[in-house]
């Protein structure tokens, strides 16, 4: 029997079966990259170093019934780049009109943005949390998936000052993006109120004169504070505060209660299913129980999902799956599983969604928290809002 | 003085025993809720009051009335499987196997035809509930949950969350016949004459459907005091015997909302608890019962007044409801 397909979206079916074409591609720099150890040189792993590739797979995997319908033929590519050899000239290569994911450290990311944009290409950010790459950069075909630092830490002050944790000490590492994160999460302190006890930077060095600096008793003595948030972005020092503060508190930010995008123990909004089919998904491949997402695996996946979702919220585009055009549009929404959908901030592409606040094996708060309200979007109460953001694609054109 | 306080208090437990007893002999109905997490089934009267409880399987969740009248069919997601209990001896007398991650039921009783969304397949079953084989297996996008199938029993409905699809079968040759593309997340279909509702859970919005065309005839759009849009996640819908007026659980909104089927108005919207989605309408067409999916309660709500009663403790996370008279 002849299947019909009904679209009820206001347009033609001239698109049906034609075959419309998706094309992503992840870029990396394999060469460029070297493993988040920090200054320890035992080797500790502290952070997932996996590829997102697997993630696009499960979000094609996903999105296999509806591309059917809507004659869909997605082609996922990997593009490895040589560092060696000029960007433009490798990048020139990606089909126009693609999805270009870019999994790469943040300065080639930087220049890779910026060439991409006179490619006319459009790019996502599924790994780079530095809000100045929202603010700065700011490109017309730039769009950032993955949460901003802001974000982040929005998510984490709100949960403190629900919990009336207002005193805050902030503990910081030496290296100067622990610095720069120190100054967002100091904003963020600002925004929802928070009163900073004070703010210590911890010395690496295990010297006896720097004792008041490189313990964690010490570092944390005389002063009187509800919760240390420790910034610690190489994990050097920050793993062994838990347990150790002058004081009985629990410790926040990169340790201990920490904000994340995904979560492999999220159990409401469906997420138990998603996690479960990207462990499962491929036969070949199937991965323990303890595997989930990491952020940027989540931040790949969301990003090809808001252009499947696309499908339901806005259609094709004459038989044509136009990319550009349908992160444009305000209707391009995706369902995150994390209980409230995403969609796309016009004023620096920043995809808005909720943020988890975890442990190891627990999500104890999805964020916004209760009673922090915003006049237009529900999540906007996270990161940098459009008054306060100096980037203003929304204006561009 | 102690002596008369005694007599008081025997004579007032006297009178609460017996008024109990005689309440029990008349309650107006007895509401059956499967609790996901705490993998029972407790069943409460109209004041909300817990009649009965009893430890049922692995996630119950959806649930419909089978084909006898005490029969009551529920679906054991993490067992893979369905089970027919007898609300009389409170003995589940069938189980129905190989059911894999059986979500929401639907029946349709003159062909004696039980229709199962196996969320964690893609796909639904369509189970002959004489013999207990299985008919049919249809295939679906992922993530299966709502499905309804039509009064003449000739066409089936199967909401595909992950792909955002309401998914026709024939339910006579099984094969698909039409693909409705529908908002985010659809959970729930519900036929009204010659329309099929969907709720889109994501998408905030119930969707309403020709079910001859398949064409989009319309849509409701939800607005209670004091949220944004993506907090309304509707769920369950449900339409009252007059077939005026649509009960919609508004999922994180915490509210239940009442629409004029004619108008598509909201009429009204009623706080309820946290996470509101699985809805119940008592025979006599007096209360609805709604079930928060984050609170673990239930909330019963006089409809004529269009105020709630009363909100009572369920299990953990209390799922569907299937209200006996």
């Amino acid at each position: 029997m002849k299947t019909i397909v009904v679209l009820c979206l206001l347009f033609t079916m001239s698109f049906a079966a034609q075959g419309a074409e998706f094309h992503i591609t992840i870029v990396t720099t394999s060469d460029l990259e070297e493993p988040i150890r920090g200054q320890s040189f035992a080797g500790i792993q502290t952070q997932v170093e996996r590829p997102v590739h697997r993630a696009a797979e499960l979000a094609l995997f996903e999105s296999k019934t509806i591309y059917d319908i809507f004659g869909i033929k997605p082609e996922l590519k990997a593009l490895d780049l040589d560092s060696s050899v000029d960007y433009q000239s490798q990048l020139a290569t990606i089909s126009p009109n693609s999805l270009v994911i870019v999994d790469t450290p943040e300065e080639p990311f930087i220049e890779l943005a910026n060439t991409l944009n006179k490619l006319n290409l459009v790019t996502v950010n599924v790994r780079h949390s530095n809000p100045d790459l929202r603010e700065d950069l700011c490109l017309g075909t730039l769009y950032h998936t993955i949460p901003s630092d802001r974000m982040y830490f929005d998510a984490l002050v709100q949960f403190l000052i629900f919990s009336n944790w207002r005193k805050v000490l902030v503990v910081h590492g030496p290296s100067s993006i622990d610095q720069a994160r120190t100054k967002t999460l100091v904003e963020s302190l600002s925004k929802f109120g928070a009163d900073i006890s004070d703010i210590r930077e911890f010395s690496l060095s295990r010297h006896p004169d720097d004792r008041d600096n490189n313990k964690p008793e010490f570092i944390t003595g005389g002063a009187s504070y509800d919760v240390v948030a420790v910034i610690d972005t190489a994990r050097d020092f920050g793993r062994y505060f838990q347990y150790r503060t002058r004081r009985p508190r629990p410790v926040v930010g990169d340790i201990g209660l920490t904000p994340r995008g995904w979560h492999r123990t999220l159990e409401r909004y469906g997420a138990p299913q998603l996690n479960e089919r990207y462990r499962v998904f491929d036969d070949a491949s199937v991965l323990p129980a303890s595997e989930a997402m990491s952020d940027s695996e989540f931040a790949t996946w969301s990003a090809i999902k808001l252009i499947t979702n696309s499908l339901n919220t806005i259609g094709l585009n004459n038989g044509l799956l136009d990319v550009a055009a349908i992160l444009k549009n305000p209707d391009a929404q995706v369902d995150l599983y994390k209980g409230t959908r995403g969609s796309i901030r016009g004023w620096n592409h920043q995809l808005r969604q909720p943020i988890l606040l975890t442990t190891a094996d627990a999500v104890i708060a999805v964020a916004p928290m209760p009673k922090f309200l915003h006049p237009r979007h529900y999540v906007d109460t996270l990161g940098l809002d459009e008054p306060e953001s100096s980037c203003r694609l929304d204006r561009v054109e | 003085m102690i002596f008369h306080r005694k007599v008081l208090q025997t004579a007032s437990l006297v009178i609460a025993v017996f008024g109990s007893l005689a309440f029990q002999a008349v309650f107006a109905f007895e509401a059956y809720i499967t609790n996901e997490r705490s993998g029972d089934l407790i069943s409460i009267d109209e004041e909300g009051r817990q009649i009965h409880s009893q430890a049922i399987c692995k996630r119950p969740r959806g649930m419909v009335k089978g084909l006898g009248a005490h029969q009551l069919l529920i679906a054991c997601s993490d067992d893979n499987k369905v089970i027919e209990l007898n609300t009389q001896t409170k003995k589940i007398e069938r189980t129905f196997n190989e059911l894999y991650g059986a979500m929401t039921l639907a029946i349709h009783r003159p062909t004696n035809r039980l229709f199962v969304s196996n969320e964690g397949g893609a796909q639904a079953t369509v189970v002959d509930l004489i013999s207990g084989n299985a008919l049919a297996v249809l295939p679906t996008g992922l993530e299966p949950d709502g499905i309804a199938v039509s009064d003449d029993g000739a066409t089936i409905y199967v909401a595909s969350e992950n792909a955002g699809l309401v998914h026709v079968f024939d339910a006579l040759s099984y094969e698909q016949t039409a693909v409705i593309v529908t908002h985010l997340r659809p959970r729930r279909v519900a036929l009204l004459g010659d329309q099929l509702w969907v709720s889109s859970e994501m998408g905030s919005r119930v969707e309403i459907f020709s079910t001859t065309t398949f064409n989009k005839i319309d849509e409701v759009i939800f607005a209670p005091k004091g949220f944004r849009i993506e907090q309304l996640t509707p769920v369950d819908i449900l339409f009252d015997k007059t077939g005026n007026l649509a009960f919609v659980a508004l999922g994180a909104a915490n509210h239940v909302a009442f629409v004029n089927v004619n108008s598509l108005e909201v009429e009204k919207y009623i706080l309820v608890g946290r996470r509101a989605w699985g809805l119940g309408l008592s025979p006599d067409n007096e209360s609805l019962i709604v079930l928060n999916g984050l609170s673990d309660d239930f909330t019963i709500i006089d409809i004529a007044s269009r105020r709630p009663r009363v909100t009572r403790q369920a299990g953990l996370i209390p799922h569907a409801i299937e209200v006996f008279e």
